[in-house]
């Protein structure tokens, strides 16, 4: 008898030892569109509404605080920061697991880092910390986004470089409602969070890049022009079941 | 019978239970009696780590876990770099073409082999380099171990080949005695030697310029250096962009604006074969930069004031221009007085203890 106990639990044992139970398990995607089309990146096939032609070459950008909130008002920090390099397709996802059992109603993120985290050597160990640095005479920190490319006759290039100008903070809170209710039964969910890029240059602030002149890093009006648009538009949240 | 099935049960649990990576040498000091697979991460009685502290605002090095650093692996890593032995006639070291006085790169603008044939790029620096993501000007190899396996067998640079290497270096007491020492081998292998190699480059660490001492608060700079410093880190200079951080470099690639198309050298593009990449080159680090002349990946520029020269101008147009070089035509625009003060900043980054260390 006590053998058949030993065996029992050398079995069981044996075979969760490396294996989890099943749960469910949330995917976070981040995509990015161009009027609504996905991004195609070195191609000068996208126009501004001040009805400039572009590419995009480049674009790198820190989401932080990504937290979901159910319907009791609670909730969980699901990624501190995460960062996104188009050139990258391991950044594009990222997996959390064991999503406790919930109503969920909405999801809110950061765009870029607010002032608690966007501090010079912060995430020096974080892959973004080379390229994504600001320098510290000028508020230091990190970028929150880097958009490169050429514009018109492609002998013009732009950056949208938004960060925290002179140490102020240009980040912004984005809230999407959801309806997301978890439970065993559920398995694998994902939500996708989409950029659409043109949307950073429209509504409410019209922006063209032949007015960046040398850059726009010490240019707080236009920073806070970015935010604007950036609150008003440029993301929006699909959940997949 | 109920034995038996126990036993079997037993052998179950053993093949399916988790394998656990370490080192499996009973006679190492890091002996781990849980682990199933041997790493290769064994290290031996007769060694002494080396710590490598991080530098501030640097992030941790990334060691190889099967190559961890030790005081005795180092030496034999300083020895070789200092050795003729690897090349095929014996007339060059590593530090032939690595001039510890020039931030280990070379003062000539083509470093010339022991056939003298001639390459065309300039020699890249050891500065710092525990922290590059990728080696040589087009990135074509991820590990400093891997990087040096290259250099030997080159027939424009050592001419030789790794078997000969593994015969004369087994052929000498010496090294036979260090190896096996370090790394418990009876015979000496081309895998321990890079090895080996690569310890004493990552032991190349510079962070004590008059910049850093300056970031401690214990000296000031001067007024043209600040300045600089400002032109710098601003849109005005934008050299931050890519020789941002404590590092002084992003470990990315990036074409300057040197040359129209088509590119003798298309740097990158020749590794990844898309032509997107053509023209673009490692971006190295500014550290000891008013040592490591001459300038860019063909040494074509021989002063710092040159290099500053080109980016003022804007560059040349490609295709692979990066975005933030298109100031074609218009340049920095840059006064005389601010092109000095830059020039000065970039010698604050000097480190007269990485350039003179005998160590």
């Amino acid at each position: 008898m006590k053998n058949i106990l030993l065996i029992t639990s050398l079995i069981a044992f044996t075979f969760f030892s490396c294996e989890k139970p099943t749960q469910t398990d949330l995917t976070i995607n981040f995509t990015q569109t161009v009027d609504g089309s996905d991004l195609t990146t070195n191609s000068m096939i996208y126009t501004n509404e001040a009805g400039e032609d572009y590419d995009v070459q480049t674009l790198k950008y820190l989401i932080s605080d990504i937290t979901l909130h159910d319907e009791n008002g609670d909730n969980i920090l699901i990624e501190e920061v995460h960062f996104i390099d188009i050139s990258d397709e391991s950044t594009f996802s990222f997996a959390y697991n064991d999503v406790p059992n919930n109503n969920y109603t909405s999801i809110s993120f950061v765009m870029g880092l607010d002032t608690t985290k966007n501090i010079s050597n912060k995430y020096v160990n974080e892959d973004f910390h080379l390229e994504m640095f600001w320098p510290e005479t000028n508020g230091g920190g990190y970028h929150y986004m880097k958009l490169e490319g050429d514009f018109n006759d492609s002998l013009s290039g732009y950056g949208t470089h938004t960060g925290g100008t002179m140490g102020g903070d240009y980040s912004f809170n984005d809230i999407k409602d959801v309806s997301l209710t978890v439970d065993d039964d559920l398995g694998n969910v994902s939500i996708d969070i989409n950029m659409e890029i043109n949307n950073w240059y429209k509504t409410p602030n019209q922006i063209e890049f032949s007015s960046y002149g040398m850059g726009i890093m010490m240019n707080m009006p236009m920073q806070m022009d970015l935010k604007q648009n950036g609150m008003t538009d440029v993301f929006s949240v699909s959940v997949n079941k | 019978m109920k034995k038996q099935l126990v036993y079997l049960l037993l052998g179950t649990v053993l093949l399916f239970s988790c394998k656990k990576e370490g080192c499996t040498d009973p006679i190492a000091i890091n002996y781990n009696p849980e682990a199933d697979i041997n790493n290769g991460s064994c290290n031996y009685f007769s060694t002494t780590p080396f710590i490598i502290e991080t530098p501030y605002g640097f992030p941790d090095m990334n060691i190889p876990s099967n190559n961890p650093m030790t005081v005795e692996g180092v030496a034999i890593g300083k020895k070789l770099f200092n050795d003729p032995i690897l090349s095929f006639d014996n007339s060059q070291s590593c530090s032939s073409c690595h001039l510890q006085t020039a931030g280990f790169s070379d003062t000539n603008q083509f470093s010339t082999g022991i056939d003298g044939l001639v390459g065309n790029r300039n020699a890249s620096t050891i500065i710092n380099a525990g922290w590059n993501s990728s080696n040589f000007w087009d990135g074509r190899t991820t590990t400093l171990e891997e990087q040096a396996f290259e250099p030997v067998v080159n027939p424009i640079e050592m001419h030789n080949t790794w078997l000969n290497v593994e015969n004369s270096l087994n052929n000498s007491e010496q090294y036979k005695q260090l190896f096996k020492d370090v790394f418990n081998i009876e015979y000496i292998d081309s895998t321990h030697v890079v090895m080996a190699i690569a310890q004493f480059e990552r032991t190349l660490i510079s962070v004590n310029s008059k910049f850093d001492k300056y970031l401690k608060g214990e000296v000031q700079l001067t007024h043209e250096e600040l300045n600089g410093y400002a032109i710098f880190n601003s849109e005005r200079g934008d050299c931050f962009h890519c020789h941002g951080t404590q590092m002084f470099m992003d470990n990315l690639f990036h074409n300057n604006g040197l040359d129209p198309e088509p590119f003798t050298d298309n740097g990158l593009g020749e590794i990844t074969d898309n032509s997107l990449d053509n023209g673009k080159f490692k971006t190295p680090t500014l550290r000891n930069i008013e040592f490591t002349s001459p300038y860019m990946h063909d040494g074509r520029f021989s002063t710092l004031e040159e290099v500053v020269e080109h980016y003022d101008s804007g560059g040349v147009y490609s295709s692979t221009i990066d975005p933030l070089m298109k100031k074609l035509g218009v340049g920095l625009q840059l006064t005389n007085q601010e092109k000095e003060e830059l020039v000065a900043f970039l010698k604050t980054l000097s480190d007269m203890d990485f350039i003179n260390n005998v160590e």
